[in-house]
């Protein structure tokens, strides 16, 4: 990360890990009030969202930002402007922060080229989605009794991760907090360069378990790629890449970045089960990307750049 | 090339170092240019207009096959005027155009309509390349023996590629009657959706990639059509280690010439980490790997030549995501600094391998080109091989700016371009100003 800019989580450090952790704990506890006051945030959505938009534009306001939406439906966006263009555009009307969702990784940092706004990556195609792994990190701690507890501690990656811009944040987030990681799927739904991770890659949500995942991150399997090339069924992907009730050993938790295909990549009652930390990443998502926003807009100082 | 007024004049090319591999030609010479030809390559020789080219390398002049100078259709990125310029600001003398333009070249009065235009307009010699199905659709032939009439060099799908097995065996069998060359793009594009080289960098980086096998497995059957049906094909833009091993496997068992590009040659897919749309090509950039594998296929000989596969495009159609961007770079005037720097001062690559890849050997390919033997055109690039430069925008003469050595510093740049023994380019001014 740049001095302004969430865009990647490759090559993020523990300390700028940890600050976002404090920050949001502070967030929650109500310690860092109004702090985007005279602020102006935009969100530029050019694909459908709708948990992190809301969750974004929550943190922003409830710190007293302005905030603009923009989205594909209702901007200039629709009429075929480039995102380049556009934020020129956006750049000229004085934005402190830009958030930034766009179907082509790539986007976010592109636009940051283009901009002197602080650029916030909110998913971009199949590269990163940053602020989710921080969520997630968050929440995880939390669970855990906090950062540092993540240390020395086990979690599978199960699912589409050729496909998956939360993986590409998750897996070098997770390594960073000290986390071990593994990756579980079918060859398929894997790069073909996987290897590149150097982390083991195990054949089903079982291995995983006997390998000592205590965290089984599920991703959620795109409806195109449910059934027919990619993946043979939904029941054969249940089977070996999903988790069920028997996977539920004291211990393990279940998390998933949302939304879930339920039956498919978590068993229907399993989602809502005590094991399962999806509220708490939900929920996380406001402390988080209000520290987020504060330390990108230079709302308050950024220990490591 | 227009005729211009002083080309049927004599003149004479004093002290360069003058390196031709088809006339085994390599030392410090004089060269004495008459009615447009090479008349005498010698020492000593005097005449009543001369260029002091001192210090200077000159070398046949280079032969592109493979260009996309966007005549019809988007001359807003590049023309017949800016693309020649290109072109002989890198020391090529002579050019293939490529016929995916809009209109697409798949009729015999739009072929003979640039083949005029271009007489008129480029710089250098310009040739062109008609398409080997209509509309590069795949399906139905073109008018094959109508477009040799109309001035078709050779016939290709370049583009798209031809995607079924079958009618690309038609093609082949079609072209060998009416005399004409296939230049192919091989691209399966069954497996190819994607928009980068399927390796670690687009692991990392999240964007849709296209395994190698998408051009290797078309390679491969393009090779055993024309090993049956006896054609003669080229294939272009190798871009894999193993591509160019099946080149050399059927080298001897089919007329099968080959060509790789500077930018597959000097570049890898570690630039598609940044993901910006300038370096969005196709073939994708190549891990390191199939680097050297093309580079020792262009050392040995099993790959022919180099071409440039200089497609220009507008900045908005590449100033987008990696996975939004119009593929391709410019490639005429970087060609040989890159080639030079990255291959002869870096990988030794003898200069002479350079000289035959890019002049002598797209020149007996084209016909007639690439050599300074008596008698042949007097068609030269002459080079200033100790000259450091960096490649910016505002140097470059096309109309368009998706180079992706803007910003590298290269050594060696070409100074002058002789076509028919008329200066075209001209970058040193006084150092190759002719005296009479």
């Amino acid at each position: 990360m740049s001095a302004k800019d969430f865009i990647s989580l490759e090559n993020v450090g523990r300390e700028e890990l940890l600050e976002v952790m404090e920050l949001a704990r502070d967030q929650e506890e109500g310690r860092l009030g109004r702090l985007l006051e005279g602020r102006t945030v935009c969100l530029a959505f050019f694909e459908p969202s709708t948990r992190t938009a809301a969750s974004f534009e929550l943190a922003a306001r409830r710190a007293g930002a302005d905030v603009v939406s923009l989205s594909s439906g209702t901007s200039s966006i629709s009429k075929g402007e480039s995102l380049v263009d556009t934020v020129v555009t956006l750049d000229r009307l004085g934005m402190d922060a830009l958030i930034i969702r766009h179907p082509a990784a790539g986007a976010a940092s592109l636009a940051s080229r283009h901009t002197s706004a602080a650029v916030v990556n909110a998913g971009d195609g199949c590269g990163q989605h940053p602020t989710q792994a921080l969520l997630d990190l968050y929440a995880l701690g939390k669970s855990l009794g906090g950062f540092e507890e993540l240390a020395g501690r086990r979690a599978a990656i199960v699912g589409d991760i050729l496909h998956s811009r939360v993986a590409r944040s998750v897996i070098p987030a997770f390594g960073t907090a000290g986390i071990e990681v593994s990756l579980v799927a079918p060859a398929t739904l894997l790069p073909r360069e996987a290897d590149v991770w150097g982390l083991p890659v195990l054949g089903s949500v079982d291995e995983a378990l006997e390998w000592g995942a205590e965290v089984l991150y599920m991703l959620r399997l795109q409806k195109e790629r449910m059934s027919g090339a990619l993946v043979p069924s939904v029941a054969e992907y249940a089977r070996y890449y999903g988790v069920g009730r028997r996977h539920l050993r004291p211990g393990v938790r279940v998390m998933h970045p949302g939304p879930v295909n339920r039956g498919v990549e978590i068993a229907s009652d399993v989602v809502l089960d005590s094991s399962s930390l999806i509220p708490d990443q939900v929920s996380a998502g406001i402390a988080v990307r209000t520290a987020v926003l504060a330390l990108a807009t230079g709302s308050v100082e950024r220990a490591a750049a | 090339m227009s005729t211009r007024s002083g080309a049927d004049r004599e003149l004479v090319i004093r002290g360069a170092h003058v390196l031709d591999p088809s006339s085994g030609l390599d030392g410090v010479m004089d060269v004495r240019i008459s009615g447009g030809r090479v008349a005498e390559v010698g020492e000593d020789l005097h005449g009543v207009r001369e260029l002091d080219a001192s210090g200077l390398h000159l070398f046949p002049g280079f032969v592109d096959v493979h260009a996309h100078w966007r005549t019809p259709g988007r001359e807003e990125e590049e023309d017949l005027e800016s693309g020649s310029a290109a072109a002989a600001a890198g020391g090529f003398t002579g050019v293939v155009m490529m016929p995916n333009t809009d209109p697409v070249l798949d009729r015999p009065a739009l072929v003979s309509g640039l083949v005029r235009r271009a007489e008129r307009e480029s710089r250098v010699r310009a040739y062109v390349a008609a398409a080997l199905h209509a509309g590069l659709a795949g399906s139905e032939l073109t008018e094959m023996r109508l477009l040799k009439e109309a001035g078709a060099l050779c016939v290709s799908d370049d583009g798209p590629g031809t995607q079924n097995a079958d009618v690309l065996r038609s093609g082949m069998l079609y072209a060998r009657s009416a005399g004409l060359a296939v230049l192919l793009h091989c691209e399966d594009r069954s497996l190819a959706k994607g928009v980068v080289h399927d390796g670690v960098a687009a692991a990392l980086a999240g964007v849709p990639a296209t395994p190698a096998s998408a051009e290797d497995a078309a390679t491969a059957a393009a090779l055993v059509l024309a090993a049956e049906t006896g054609a003669r094909v080229h294939i272009t833009h190798v871009s894999t280690a193993l591509s160019a091993a099946l080149v050399g496997f059927f080298k001897g068992r089919a007329g099968v010439t080959a060509d790789t590009t500077p930018h597959h040659l000097t570049l890898t897919d570690d630039l598609v980490r940044t993901l910006e749309g300038l370096y969005r090509v196709n073939p994708p950039l190549r891990p390191e790997g199939d680097r050297r594998g093309v580079i020792e296929a262009l050392r040995d000989g099993t790959l022919d030549f180099v071409a440039t596969d200089h497609a220009p495009h507008a900045a908005q159609r590449k100033e987008l995501p990696l996975q939004e961007a119009a593929p391709g770079f410019l490639g005429h005037e970087t060609a040989f600094a890159a080639l030079y720097t990255e291959l002869v001062l870096g990988e030794s690559l003898p200069l002479s391998r350079l000289v035959e890849a890019m002049s002598c050997a797209p020149g007996r390919w084209v016909g007639g080109l690439g050599s300074l033997a008596v008698g042949a055109p007097a068609d030269i690039a002459l080079a200033d091989l100790e000259e450091e430069w960096t490649v910016e925008r505002e140097s470059l003469s096309s109309r368009s700016h998706n180079s992706p050595y803007l910003g590298r510093r290269m050594r060696g740049r070409i100074v002058g371009t002789i076509v028919g023994g008329e200066l075209v380019h001209d970058r040193m001014g006084a150092k190759l100003g002719v005296r009479t």
